[in-house]
């Protein structure tokens, strides 16, 4: 860490709405999203909120971005192979 | 393992006998695979585990995602592929508990500090080449810093320090705090809303602050 981030804390403020998913709204609908995104559909205009709360909550896109990437090997039906994983730990 | 639809899913998992601990079975084989995905792409976050203490560990999450995904397959809508949200379970357990592997040794206390009333003086931003922009950088800053000394209670300041300043998981100061992650995002939003409000009647533009601190950092 160089310092506090306040060229990040701008852009919090700038973006932030009146009304907000909370996290556990954001969990609820985050494999929907996912889906429609893995399937090339428009998951950000139809779930605009849940978007707009990824960009305001680093720990929910955190897991949003880690669920598309396996949503994805899963849909090219190339999921990893549990042993690939423990062996590239 | 043989594909299954949501409702053949459901139907399994629901059932008795043989047919709902073939469907145990492969469903451990998702989020051992998400837990064990997720926590290699949080290595970093791991320190000096060990490829063995990692699998533990991710065994552990697997667990109790499962346990987690059953009791929660009332709630499954049916809005996503049934893979795509019990992935979201073992996600979540497995990054929150990597989290908490990264934070564990910091102490949150020493970093959140304090929080009188004056404490963001010395909650510094990065000096700038251009004088019109160090200028403007000054002002947004003071008001920002007035906001937050004069307008947010204790909490909301100590989170935003910690959050959105200092890149404390949410998660891990909820945990901290005995508290959880919608109170604490609830706290952040409307500690968020109040700069806003008062940024714009001081006629501060955001769009215009933004770069001034951190692009030549």
């Amino acid at each position: 860490m160089t310092g506090p981030d306040w060229d990040g804390l701008v852009r919090h403020i700038r973006e932030t709405a009146d009304d907000e998913l909370s996290c556990s709204e954001c969990f609820d609908l985050l494999p929907q999203y996912v889906d429609l995104e893995v399937a090339g559909q428009p998951a950000e205009t139809t779930l605009p909120r849940l978007r707009q709360h990824l960009d305001r909550c680093g720990v929910c896109r955190e897991e949003y971005e880690t669920v598309r990437e396996l949503a994805r090997l899963e849909a090219e039906d190339r999921p990893p192979s549990i042993d690939d994983l423990r062996n590239s730990l | 393992m043989k594909p299954r639809t949501n409702a053949e899913w459901l139907s399994a998992l629901k059932a008795t006998g043989a047919e709902q601990a073939a469907a145990l079975e492969d469903l451990r084989v998702f989020v051992l695979r998400a837990a064990l995905f997720a926590l290699r792409r949080s290595r970093g976050n791991l320190g000096l585990m060990s490829p063995a203490e990692i699998n533990q560990l991710a065994e552990d999450c697997a667990q109790e995602s499962l346990l987690a995904i059953m009791q929660s397959l009332d709630g499954f809508r049916g809005e996503s592929r049934f893979t795509t949200w019990v992935y979201s379970f073992a996600v979540n357990t497995a990054l929150v508990a990597a989290r908490r592997e990264r934070w564990k040794r910091v102490p949150l206390d020493r970093l959140i500090e304090e929080t009188h009333p004056g404490a963001s003086a010395g909650w510094r931003a990065p000096a700038l080449a251009d004088p019109d922009r160090q200028t403007l950088q000054a002002e947004t800053l003071a008001v920002i810093r007035e906001v937050i000394d004069r307008d947010l209670s204790v909490r909301q300041r100590q989170a935003l320090k910690a959050v959105v300043l200092e890149g404390v998981p949410l998660d891990e100061l909820a945990r901290h705090w005995g508290s959880n992650r919608n109170a604490i995002y609830k706290l952040l939003h409307d500690a968020r809303r109040k700069l806003k409000a008062c940024l714009a009647e001081r006629g501060i533009s955001v769009d215009d602050t933004l770069g001034l601190f951190g692009a030549e950092r």
